[in-house]
Formats: C-alpha cells, sequence, structure tokens
C-alpha cells in the first residue's frame, strides 16, 4: 500500500471511530456519561505515555500532574480572566507542554529507574504543595477549586451535567484527531528518530540525531497531550480539586498504559475505558447477596485488580492487550492467507513488517 | 589531502591512561586500518572521533574544523559517522527504516510537519527511502529491506550497520571491529565490499579490528597502538614483519630460559591422569550468533593448559559455556567423571571448577579480607585466608583496602584468591593479564605456577601467548570458533609461525606503492571548490564513461601538463 492510500484509510478509520465512539453513550445515564467523558480525559493521559514511552522509551510516573497542570490553567483561564473555553485549553495546553520540558531536562542525563524516581518526585511535588498549597491559590483557586459556570464553546453551554455530551463529543473528535497524527508520527521521520532514540540512544545521538532535543521535544509533547485531555476536566467534572491529578493516579495511568499495550496508539482508547469504567461498575453493581452471602467489591478491589492483572499480562501478553490482540489476529490472518494461496512463498517477511505499522 | 589530523590526543579515566599522546592522520580517500591487542585504546581513540567521550588534551581537526567541543549529532552533520563493535541497530525497525533515520536527521525536517504529514514531509520522505534502497543494493541488501533488523543474523547486521553509516552521506567511516564474529569466508568477502563501499561511496575509512586477515589486506596505510601509544605505523606489508608489532600482540619474548627439563618431565607423568575436564564437541554461542562449535578438550589433574587465538576466536565463550554462565547449545561438559552439561554455575563451582571471569567479577567496595571471607562463608567452610596471604603476601598487607582502590593487579590478586579460597580442583581464568604492565603480568604468572604446586589445575585464556605458553604444560590454539591445532607448550612454542599465523592472518596482499597515499581517483570533487559550471561538466562526462569524477579531472590535469 503507498503512503497516500494508507493514510486516507487512517483518516477514514478516525473519523468512522468519531462518528461511533460520539454516539456511543447517548442512551446512558448521566453517571455512565460522566464515566465516558472521564475515559477520554484519561485516555489523554495514556496516549501521552504511549508517546513518550512506548515511541521514545522514556520513563514518566507524573503524567497525571501535567494533567493536573492543564485542569488548573484551564479552570484559572476560565474563571479569573473569563476568556474563551478554547482559549483556556491553548494556555492549558502550553503550560503543559512547558513543563514537560523542564519534567525532560533530568532525563537527559537520566533514564530507567532513577528517571522514573525523579518524575515520581515531581509528581509528588505537584500533589502536595502545588495543588494544595495556599501559597498557590491563583492557580489552584483554593481548597474549593475552580468552578467553570458558563463556560462556552462553538457557541454552546458546555458547563454543566446538561451539556455533559456537548463537552464529550468536542473530547471525542480531539482525541480521534490527536490519535490520527500519533500514528502518522510513528512512520515519519520524526517518529524514527524518537524510535531510535528508544532503541539505541547511543546511535541515534552519532546518526545524526540531537539528543537534547528530540527528548525534550517528547516531553513536552506528551506533557501537551495529557494536559489537553486535563484541560477538560472542569467541563466534565463542573470544578477542579487535586484528588483525581494525585500520585496514585500517575501510577495507574502508567501501570494501565503497560496493561493495554503501551505502544500502541488504540491501547490509550481502551485504556481510557478500562481506568474510567471499571471502578464505576465496581462501586455501583460490586455489592450485593450471593447464594446468602453478602459480598462488597469496592473500588479498592480495583486498585489490586490492576495489579494482578499487570502481572498475569507481562506474562501472558507481554506485549499488552491490544499488542498481542494484533498479533494474533494479524498471525491468523496470515495463515488464512497462505492457506487461500496455497504453493506460494511464504510471506513472514511482508507479515512481519506489516505488523510493525501501527493497527 | 589530510581530511582528520589528531594531535597529542589524552584519555585519562581516573588514573589510568587510555590514550597517551596518540596523533593520527587520515587522507581523503584511504583506508586506514588502526590495531592492537585488547586495552591499547583503539576503542577508546573511536570514542573520542565520534564524540562519546571528550579527550582530556590534545587537538582533533576535521576538514579545518575543531572536534574537540562538536556534540555526537553534529559530528554526524560534518560528515563523520561510524558502526559499532556490539551492534546497535534499532532493532524494532526494518532496515529500511534503519537507513532513512540518519538521512532524514540530517535533513531539516519538522516534527509537526511530520505527524500532519505535509507534502514537504512527504517529499522527503519518498528522496530518502529511494537514497535507502541505493544504499541496500549496492550492499546486496535489498532482499532484506522490509525485514526487522533484530530478526536478522548478526552477519547480515554488521552490513546494515555499514549501510547506515553510509546513509548520512559521511566522509568518513568510522568501522569498529566489522569482522568480529565473522567466519574466515565472510571476513573474505567484508574485505571486498569495503573496497566497493569506498569506490561507490567516496569515503574515507578508520578501520579497527582484531582480525589482522581483515585489516591488512583492505588498509593502504596502518597504525598500531599499544598501552595507548602509536606503536608503530607503515603500510600492511612492514607492519606484518615488525618485530614490535609482534611481540605486542603475541608478548614479549620471554628472555629467560624456561625451565624445560621440569616441565617436559611433569608433562609425561601427568599424560597418564585421567582427565579431570573433559569436554566434547561443545557448542555455545549468544542469540542467533553461534560463537563456538565443535570444541573438545581436556585438562588432567595438576595441570595447566592454555587457550590462546585471536580476539573473537571463542576462547572466553569456550570457558563460560564449561562454568555454566551459559547454556551449551550441545556437546559433553564433564567433570571430575560427573556430567556437568548445562548445570547452573553455582552447582559447578561447588564441584570444584571455579570460573575467574574476563573483569575479574570483583565487588569493589569490599575490602579485600571481606572479599575472601564471603568464599568460604558461601562454601560453609571456616575461612582458610592464611593459605591465601601465603600464596598472595601482598594481599596481607592490603587486607583492610577496599577491592576497588587496588590497581589491577592487585585486583586479580584477589580475584585469583578468591578463587583458591573455595578449595578447588580447576581454576579458569580468562584474560588475566589484560590492562596490566609486562611485569605485573610475570608475577601473575608465577602465581598460576604456584596454584599447580598446588595441585590445582589450571586453564588460562590468555593474550600474551609467550608468557601463556611458558608456564602451560598444553595448549589449545582457537581459529574461529574451533580449535585449529593443540599440543605441548614446548612444542607450539618452537613452532611460531604456526601461532603467527592464527593471530596475524595470512599472505599480504602487494600493497601498491608506498602505501600512505590515496588513490586521486577517489578524490571527492563534489567538495573541491570550483566554478559550477566546470564541476557539471566534469560530472557529466564521468557520468557518461561510467568513472569517478575524480578520475576524469586527473586525466584531463594529465593532458594539460603534457
Amino acid at each position: 500500500m503507498t503512503w497516500s492510500s494508507r493514510l486516507t484509510v487512517r483518516v477514514l478509520l478516525a473519523l468512522l471511530a468519531f462518528a461511533v465512539l460520539a454516539r456511543l453513550p447517548a442512551g446512558l445515564d448521566i453517571g455512565f456519561q460522566f464515566d465516558a467523558a472521564l475515559a477520554v480525559v484519561w485516555g489523554f493521559g495514556i496516549l501521552s505515555l504511549v508517546l513518550l514511552t512506548g515511541y521514545v522509551g522514556q520513563v514518566s510516573l507524573c503524567q497525571a500532574t501535567f494533567a493536573g497542570v492543564g485542569a488548573y490553567a484551564a479552570g484559572m483561564m476560565v474563571s479569573t480572566y473569563h476568556v474563551s473555553y478554547l482559549i483556556a485549553i491553548a494556555v492549558a495546553v502550553l503550560a503543559a507542554f512547558l513543563l514537560g520540558v523542564v519534567v525532560g531536562l533530568p532525563a537527559l542525563r537520566l533514564s530507567g529507574i532513577t528517571l522514573a524516581i525523579v518524575t515520581l518526585g515531581i509528581a509528588l511535588v505537584f500533589d502536595r504543595y502545588v495543588f494544595q498549597d495556599a501559597a498557590f491559590a491563583w492557580f489552584t483557586g483554593g481548597s474549593a477549586g475552580w468552578r467553570v459556570d458558563g463556560a462556552r464553546m462553538f457557541g454552546q453551554q458546555m458547563d454543566s451535567s446538561r451539556h455533559l455530551m456537548a463537552a464529550y463529543t468536542v473530547l471525542v473528535a480531539l482525541f480521534c484527531g490527536v490519535a490520527l497524527l500519533m500514528v502518522n508520527l510513528h512512520e515519519s521521520g520524526a517518529g524514527r528518530r524518537f524510535r531510535a532514540i528508544r532503541d539505541s540512544e547511543l546511535a541515534a545521538s552519532t546518526m545524526g540525531v540531537n539528543l537534547t532535543r528530540y527528548k525534550l521535544l517528547a516531553f513536552g509533547m506528551s506533557a501537551a497531550i495529557a494536559g489537553l485531555g486535563g484541560s477538560f476536566y472542569p467541563l466534565v467534572a463542573g470544578s477542579v480539586s487535586p484528588q483525581p491529578f494525585w500520585l496514585f493516579t500517575s501510577l495507574q495511568l502508567a501501570a494501565i498504559a503497560v496493561l493495554m499495550g503501551v505502544r500502541y496508539v488504540p491501547a490509550a482508547a481502551l485504556g481510557g475505558v478500562f481506568m474510567a469504567f471499571v471502578p464505576d461498575v465496581l462501586t455501583r453493581f460490586g455489592h450485593g447477596t450471593f447464594r446468602g452471602q453478602t459480598y462488597d467489591i469496592s473500588f479498592d478491589w480495583f486498585q489490586i485488580a490492576v495489579g494482578v492483572l499487570l502481572v498475569v499480562q507481562l506474562i501472558l501478553l507481554p506485549d499488552g492487550v491490544w499488542g498481542d490482540l494484533r498479533h494474533r489476529v494479524l498471525r491468523a490472518a496470515k495463515h488464512a492467507r497462505l492457506g487461500s494461496r496455497a504453493g506460494t512463498q511464504a510471506k513472514g517477511q511482508e507479515t512481519r513488517q506489516e505488523e510493525v505499522r501501527l493497527a | 589531502m589530510t581530511m582528520l589530523r589528531l594531535r597529542d590526543l589524552t584519555v585519562k579515566f581516573g588514573g589510568i591512561v587510555a590514550l597517551d599522546g596518540v596523533s593520527l592522520d587520515i587522507n581523503r580517500g584511504e583506508i586506514l586500518g588502526l590495531i592492537g591487542p585488547n586495552g591499547a585504546g583503539k576503542t577508546t581513540l573511536f570514542n573520542c572521533i565520534s564524540g562519546v567521550i571528550r579527550p582530556d588534551a590534545g587537538s582533533m581537526i576535521f576538514d579545518g574544523r575543531s572536534l574537540m567541543f562538536a556534540p555526537p549529532h553534529e559530528r554526524a552533520r560534518l560528515g563523520i559517522a561510524r558502526t559499532f563493535q556490539n551492534l546497535q541497530l534499532w532493532g524494532s525497525m526494518t532496515v529500511q527504516e534503519n537507513l532513512t533515520v540518519p538521512m532524514d536527521a540530517l535533513g531539516r525536517r519538522n516534527t509537526f510537519s511530520d505527524a500532519l504529514h505535509l507534502p514537504f514531509s512527504s517529499y522527503a520522505e519518498r528522496a530518502s527511502s529511494e537514497r535507502a534502497r541505493a544504499i541496500l543494493h549496492v550492499l546486496e541488501l535489498d532482499q532484506y529491506a522490509r525485514t526487522l533488523a533484530a530478526d536478522l543474523p548478526a552477519g547480515i547486521q554488521r552490513r546494515v550497520e555499514i549501510g547506515r553509516a553510509l546513509a548520512g552521506r559521511p566522509q568518513l567511516l568510522l568501522l569498529d571491529e566489522p569482522a568480529a564474529g565473522l567466519d574466515a569466508h565472510e571476513t573474505k568477502h567484508l574485505a571486498d565490499l569495503l573496497h566497493t563501499v569506498r569506490e561507490r561511496f567516496h569515503v574515507s575509512m578508520l578501520l579497527v579490528d582484531h582480525d589482522m586477515s581483515l585489516v591488512l589486506p583492505v588498509s593502504d596505510y596502518v597504525y598500531v597502538l599499544d598501552f595507548g601509544k602509536v606503536l608503530a605505523k607503515g603500510a600492511p606489508a612492514s607492519i606484518q614483519s615488525d618485530p614490535k608489532v609482534i611481540a605486542a600482540y603475541l608478548g614479549e619474548e620471554s628472555a629467560k630460559e624456561p625451565k624445560q627439563n621440569g616441565t617436559v618431565v611433569a608433562v609425561t607423568r601427568r599424560h597418564d591422569a585421567a582427565p579431570l575436564l573433559e569436554v566434547k564437541q561443545l557448542a555455545a554461542g549468544y542469540g542467533h550468533l553461534e560463537v563456538i562449535r565443535n570444541v573438545s578438550l581436556a585438562v588432567r589433574q595438576g595441570e595447566v593448559v592454555a587457550c590462546i587465538g585471536a580476539n573473537g576466536a571463542g576462547k572466553t565463550t569456550t570457558l563460560r559455556a564449561i562454568s555454566g554462565m551459559i547454556h551449551p547449545r550441545s556437546g559433553r561438559v564433564e567433570f571430575n567423571g560427573r556430567d556437568i552439561t548445562g548445570k547452573t554455575a553455582e552447582h559447578i563451582s561447588r564441584e570444584g571448577l571455579v570460573h575467574v571471569p574476563e573483569g575479574r567479577g570483583l565487588f569493589p567496595n569490599l575490602s579485600v579480607e571481606d572479599t575472601l571471607r564471603l568464599v568460604s562463608n558461601s562454601l560453609g567452610k571456616a575461612p582458610d585466608l592464611a593459605t591465601a596471604y601465603r600464596l598472595f603476601p601482598k594481599l596481607k598487607e592490603r587486607r583492610n583496602q577496599a577491592v576497588g582502590t587496588l590497581s589491577g593487579g592487585e585486583q586479580q590478586m584477589v580475584a585469583l584468591a578468591r578463587a583458591v579460597l573455595a578449595r578447588p580442583r580447576l581454576v579458569m581464568v580468562d584474560e588475566m593479564s589484560q590492562g596490566l604492565a609486562p611485569t605485573v603480568v610475570r608475577h601473575l604468572f608465577e602465581i598460576i605456577r604456584m596454584m599447580r604446586d598446588e595441585g590445582i589445575a589450571v586453564l588460562i585464556v590468555e593474550q600474551f601467548v609467550e608468557s601463556a605458553l611458558d608456564v602451560a604444560d598444553r595448549a589449545y590454539v582457537f581459529e574461529h570458533g574451533t580449535i585449529g591445532h593443540s599440543g605441548s607448550a614446548a612444542e607450539l612454542r618452537a613452532d611460531r609461525k604456526l601461532i603467527s599465523g592464527s593471530y596475524l592472518g595470512g599472505g599480504v596482499r602487494a600493497s601498491n606503492g608506498n602505501g600512505h597515499h590515496a588513490d586521486p581517483a577517489l578524490m571527492e570533487v563534489v567538495s573541491v571548490k570550483m566554478p559550477a559550471t566546470l564541476k557539471r561538466t566534469l560530472e557529466e562526462r564521468a557520468e557518461k564513461e561510467g568513472r569517478p569524477t575524480g578520475a576524469v579531472m586527473m586525466e584531463l590535469l594529465g593532458r594539460v601538463k603534457a
């Protein structure tokens, strides 16, 4: 397939995904509609890890912090400066991008576990001090947080739960667009440079890849993606509080990204849905009586489930749920093709190469 | 025409001087060979040129520009590309993608236009994949273009590395041990390939390799490094017969007459004993690479046996396969009458077979005494430090010092003492003298002799062939992953030609002229300053005649002179 036809297929897939996803929660109750919007917000968070960890091979345990900065920046712009929500989003993305570049600075020297600990420290600092400290009340709106009553986008009211679906539609459209860009990026020159850094930094630098520039760019872009998702949080939840962006969310984002397949863009959508819906389903339906025994599978079980699933996945599906699913489907397709054309040469290489291309 | 000029380059790692005032010139269009024994500083020099490490003193001028403070990616822009000894391809990318990365990393590309797939980016994309295909064609790699780099065998990966280095249109290609792990036939093929590459891509090359059978026939001029200094330089033919070079490679000629009588008697006595270690048809390797095959050897009670041979011949891998550090692929290892093939390293060491690995495997922060106690403790025996200190009196003086602060020779003593304390029946010592001065090495061999007198059999892998043959009763000569010759040490010592053949390679191609001289036909006319119309005329003419532009220009110049 040539480049342009592959691009056309991708654009059509993205449009299809938008058309389906935008309609999907329409019939659900308001609780699940909220989960759906939240799923896209966390989907952005995982997408940011697909770029940073999946493409560039850098570890980060502070993606929720970037989302939080996006959320607070958007809330501040709307509440304090009364700007249009679109401008608030732009400012939020920019703020997250800049913070990402700053967090990327230690990554120029560090890697692996040390980098993980540094980013964990950053997440802790923002969680405990910036998001909760009175000194930053201008940014966080104090302990009450920001409320974004009257926020409008594209001439439409988007602030309260009655307009949740409007905000959700914009979110999904953005998500499909960014996901499309990410898939394009993977195949492009810049994407290859990112992957070169992941596979061998030493070779990348001696082959002319400017490590400083591309690592900082990767951190900045990743943070911007997380921040973009976060900037919708005030619309979705009606207000901003530190709790959703605390340290543990960052860890959960990383765990679920790995669980679903950190190298694959569609895994971000899967991960977002998993992260938003499963705890809510557990709290809603996870208690009752079964054969006379009362049981209560509350939210706490979600954390345990993630841990257990992660262990199981690393053993059984080393490339993540989405990644291994893809390999299996492609392998089955290859067998089917070979079966239908018995006698032709094995096309192993071709298939392997197809596997490299993202979904 | 000097392209790269290095002057008095010095690199220190802590107290160790890795490069000590090295000066070197590479001319345009030339293939320069760089050889030297292990630890001579070849890779350090290489890393200096490609910018991986920064020299402490000296100067590096490339094309009139100082390289001292240029980061690696900047050097790639200037036209320096390299390959890696331990393959560094981007394994999750296809071969073609591997080649396009350096091409568009050097061009001005924009991440956002790439992601949006704007026309500018897609044009650049077409251009770079076009060039990638051309390079793959010259290197006979077309069929692998769409294969993932990690799925290729090591030999092909080495060729892809050369292709990737060429992709960035370099003027100077640095090749770090391109023949490592290749067999004799592949090495020959590589030699031809390098000449093709020079002619087709107009690059100069700096070639570092242990395998003289590659370096000597390919190079126009050869530098020999030893202990961080330039030991010799000259045309390949003169290098091969240079006594200094032979000494550096084979170790110094043993000055004193070895105690022939004692050794000979001992050998005959020991010949009757049943083998303590017997290795039959052993094969082992790493990943796709099979490093050793069909290796059979035996060590008897109280005997010193040496394994010698060029680097990459499979000596270290053999030791690792015996001691259980890697899993043998086929064959059988018997120790003390018991089958230990594929047993864990821990199990084998408890049987009384101790491996002192290359690089010694010490814990730098433990003191000498703690290191030695650790062995006794882990064996569940009372520490018997007296024996250790009797054999190594110097260690007693330093018993409270941290191992990391000792000199290289002393560290090696600690490693040997630790091995002795495990009360082994056989000790295998890998590259004991690596990076050590000759006097220290002599002392260590004395210790090996003492260990034999204590009744411990020793299997050594050694670069200093002369010293190794002095102390050994018998030796095996490794060649390309298997055993080429074997015999008593006295026999092998007498037949120096046999050994020097396996190190220094076979016949050298007749050198053309004085060696340090490049073919003017390969001069890069593209980089010569002259009016554009003149250049274009020259290029058109060269293209019509199917010859390098430089050759056409030289011919015209000759006609003008006449």
